[in-house]
């Protein structure tokens, strides 16, 4: 059996990047005394996948690991005995029991929910009033950085969502390895359309809020649920 | 923008924030309010070195367990973060609860290593607080240190308001009552500190004054007030197997250069090498019981989730029960796939055997400390390894599967000759003919033999205090004959410029005068000077030059038998009649037996019950010219009595 764990990286710890969560969350693992399996070979590690890397520098409210056990155990025991055992900053919130045949989380991952809070009242209130511009664009030119390098793309179709309120907006966007919007690029794009120029810093702290799969219906819920 | 704030908007700067972020798990942050005493344990280097040191995981548990105090953290920034800091007026505060250092009761640096000092002077700067101790005001910060260089205290003694000499886990809670105390009592500042010179094992330098010779020497260094001891005596700790250790230690969210469990099995090496500092302070040899090793292993394994654990000592090799620790913790760590990582030296072939059982030994590379390259040379320091040893412990690894060794000396060592350098190469050749011994079916692919070499270093409290180092052009010269005599095929040759150890010199065995070049260097820009990068040797000579000082005083002279040394007023354990005795027999070669073979009578048999082989009869009246400040009205018993009481 495998299990999905929902946890939050913190505000605090958002500068840790996605490897040096990983091995945080399986330190943990091994400090929770929960029956993890292992893999075989010379240097065994556990076994523990993640929907999705979270960029250095950002939080995330409902990330997931997905662990497989080496025996039966409850969600319950799972929370509890991994409360212990994390640090503050890296909190579980719920746990979903699945068998080992259920679609691994990265393939069924397809869209992302985020908060950007712009610490600037006054850069905000541009951003947002830039928000109807840009949708109503056909085409929203972008540069995403890949595997083979700087590519050039369009992230109109990826924006599913987007919307602001005081000094947030909030985002829904593709997240596939195929296509994804990453904050940023929305961000660069937003900037553009408000004028604000190259030089000028726009703090910010960006917010994973959930991650999301498509169910039968073709209608986006969230990851963990699927 | 509120400080908070502040420090934030520099995080998303600089490289590594995680460094100055904290919150990893076990770290204890107790409330400002919690505890009345708030200390700031500082480490003056960055926080990947800091955080792998066992001594600030023992002090800041030991602190933070006292219901009466709590002890933070702070790190020496690195440059990127120092510069935006100053930038934006954000003082240098501490990880747990952002506060700038001066807020703090005390602040605590551990002295590792001599070129750590500059860093001392700019996190003090940097957090608000005046960098000499005679600036300093009553509502400023007490400002403590420890850790190997408190050994020689006196270079940076214009900075630091009192040293703990020896143990911390002794004397720590005793210091910080007393400064507890005074905030409850409210003494002055001069009230305290003279009090803080009463608790045994603390050294409060305002309290002393050093008067020099014409030719630059000391000539006397006294007390100036009743409440300073003449000698001050080292700590140690009375039952190492009881001794507090940490059993939830932080764990970093960032890979450190240590990361992983350090178990200290052993504290004392009785080998008795000569250039070795370390061997000669943490004397005796005390080992902790295997129940108490097995015990503590467990619990942190518990608690860290680490997967690997090593065994940390002066000489782990010479752990009595070693082959059972090793098999114990194995049997019990193996379903929690915890490796254990050895002591290279000593794998005995029953130990090799169920190594290779349980698959736990990575082939990565074994590593031997001959220090010099030929027999004579190895005698001159005492190193008790002979060449038939080395030989055949890499006949052993390359059999058992090693393609790769690494072969540690020194150069520079008192007495080298051209023939040692060559002794050096030597042994390198015999080491990769034994690889080439093994059948090509069977030994392992890739030999790889790393010579490396460092520029020795004469140390306070060692047989080469009396010592010249070799100055820069001659050191140079020798490592141009090492590249070329090791050019062998299979051998790589590792060696460092010779100008951080020449200014290492300077300061380990260096006075109270040689604080002003130190400030000089400091405001000429020199930080960091650890970092080969950020090392800045024209400033420092030109800071010699400033002050009127120069370095080759201390760093190439040789010293007279009776000459007076900054740190003689310090008993350390071992004495100046033993490290004389020991210099003597250095030059004719002569070794020195293992103290397991026999005492030898260094000094620590003056405190029974203190070394497991000590013989009390080796307790003879030592020339009083070699001891300047052993108090005549006092018996000895009486005073190891004393540091029990």
């Amino acid at each position: 059996m495998r299990m999905l764990g929902v946890f939050e990286k913190g505000e605090r710890i958002r500068h840790i990047g996605h490897l040096d969560i990983q091995r945080a969350v399986q330190r943990g693992l091994r400090r929770s005394g929960l029956p993890v399996a292992y893999s075989n070979g010379f240097n065994p590690h556990i076994l523990v996948a993640f929907a999705s890397a979270l960029s250095t520098g950002a939080c995330g409210l409902r990330e997931i690991m997905d662990v497989t056990m080496a025996r039966e155990v409850t969600e319950t025991e799972f929370l509890t005995c991994m409360n212990r055992a994390m640090p503050p900053e890296l909190r579980l919130q719920e746990a979903r029991r699945v068998e080992d045949r259920h679609p691994a989380l990265t393939a069924s991952l397809k869209a992302a929910m985020y908060e950007l809070r712009f610490r600037d009242a006054e850069q905000a209130e541009k951003l947002i009033a830039a928000i109807p511009v840009l949708m109503k664009r056909e085409t929203v030119p972008a540069v995403r950085k890949t595997k083979s390098g700087l590519k050039e793309c369009d992230i109109k179709p990826w924006i599913y969502a987007l919307r602001g309120e005081g000094s947030v907006v909030y985002a829904t966007m593709a997240l596939t390895e195929r296509e994804a919007c990453k904050p940023p690029m929305l961000l660069e794009a937003l900037r553009r359309e408000a004028g604000i120029p190259e030089e000028e810093e726009v703090r910010l702290l960006v917010v994973r809020t959930s991650l999301l799969g498509e169910n039968d219906a073709g209608v986006f819920i969230p990851l963990e649920k699927l | 923008m509120n400080m908070n704030d502040r420090i934030e908007s520099l995080l998303e700067k600089v490289q590594k924030a995680p460094r100055y972020t904290g919150g990893e798990m076990n770290t204890q942050v107790k409330g400002w309010d919690e505890a009345p005493l708030h200390f700031v344990f500082c480490f003056p280097d960055t926080y990947e070195v800091g955080m792998s040191h066992l001594g600030m995981k023992i002090l800041t548990g030991l602190i933070n367990d006292q219901s009466w105090s709590l002890c933070e953290r702070c790190f020496m920034p690195w440059v990127d973060m120092m510069e935006g800091m100053k930038a934006q007026q954000v003082p240098l505060f501490s990880l747990e609860s952002r506060r700038p250092l001066k807020e703090f009761d005390v602040i605590g640096f551990t002295l590792m290593y001599e070129m750590s000092y500059s860093n001392v002077l700019a996190m003090l700067e940097m957090g608000g607080v005046p960098l000499e101790r005679r600036d300093r005001g009553e509502s400023d910060p007490i400002v403590v240190a420890g850790g190997g260089c408190a050994s020689n205290p006196e270079p940076i003694s214009d900075f630091i308001d009192a040293f703990m000499i020896g143990a911390g886990e002794e004397v720590m809670l005793e210091l910080n009552r007393v400064i507890l105390d005074r905030k409850e009592q409210g003494w002055t500042r001069e009230e305290c500190l003279k009090r803080l010179a009463q608790v045994e094992g603390v050294y409060v330098p305002s309290l002393y004054d050093a008067e020099y010779n014409e030719d630059g020497t000391l000539k006397s260094f006294r007390p100036n007030c009743p409440e300073a001891p003449a000698r001050v005596m080292k700590r140690y700790v009375d039952n190492f197997d009881q001794a507090y250790f940490p059993t939830r230690t932080a764990v970093p969210y960032t890979e450190v250069v240590f990361d992983r469990i350090t178990l200290e099995i052993m504290r004392g090496c009785t080998r008795g090498c000569r250039f070795c500092q370390a061997g000669m302070l943490y004397r005796p040899v005390r080992e902790r019981s295997l129940e108490t090793l097995v015990r503590q292993a467990e619990a942190l394994v518990e608690s860290t989730g680490y997967e690997e654990i090593s065994l940390s000592s002066l000489s782990s090799g010479d752990y009595s029960c070693l082959p059972e620790l090793i098999r114990e913790l194995m049997r019990r760590m193996k379903d929690k796939r915890v490796s254990i990582s050895l002591p290279s030296l000593r794998i005995d072939s029953v130990l090799k055997e169920s190594l290779e059982e349980t698959q736990q030994v990575k082939k990565s590379s074994l590593t031997f400390a001959p220090e010099a390259g030929t027999q004579r040379l190895r005698d001159v320091i005492n190193k008790g390894v002979t060449e038939e040893d080395l030989i055949e412990k890499a006949r052993d690894a390359f059999e058992g599967g090693w393609s790769s060794i690494k072969l540690y000396f020194m150069d520079g060592l008192p007495t080298e000759t051209t023939e040692d350098l060559d002794g050096i190469a030597d042994l390198a050749q015999k080491v990769v003919g034994e690889y080439f011994k093994v059948p090509k079916a069977t030994r392992a692919k890739g030999l790889r033999v790393t010579v490396s070499c460092s520029t020795f270093v004469p140390k306070p409290h060692t047989p080469f205090q009396w010592a010249a180092q070799d100055t820069i052009p001659v050191i140079n010269e020798k490592q141009e004959h090492l590249r070329e005599v090791l050019k062998i095929k299979g051998v790589n040759f590792n060696w460092h410029a010779p100008h951080l150890s020449y200014l290492e010199a300077c300061f380990s065995r260096g006075d109270r005068r040689i604080g002003r070049v130190l400030k000089r260097a400091y405001e000429r820009g020199c930080i960091l000077d650890g970092w080969s990068d950020q090392f800045k040797f024209d400033e420092w000579m030109a800071a010699f030059a400033d002050c009127g000082l120069d370095p080759a005083f201390y760093a190439n002279r040789v010293r007279a038998k009776d000459e007076l040394f900054p740190w003689d007023f310090l008993d350390c354990g071992v004495t100046k009649a033993y490290l004389w005795r020991e210099k003597e027999k250095s030059d004719r070669a002569e070794i020195t037996r293992d103290c397991r073979q026999g005492c030898n009578g260094c000094g620590i048999q003056r405190f029974p019950g203190l070394c497991a082989y000590a013989d009390p009869k080796r307790n003879q009246a030592p020339s009083p010219s070699l001891l300047p400040y052993e108090p005549a009205e006092k018996p000895e018993e009486d005073q190891a009595e004393g540091r029990n009481a």
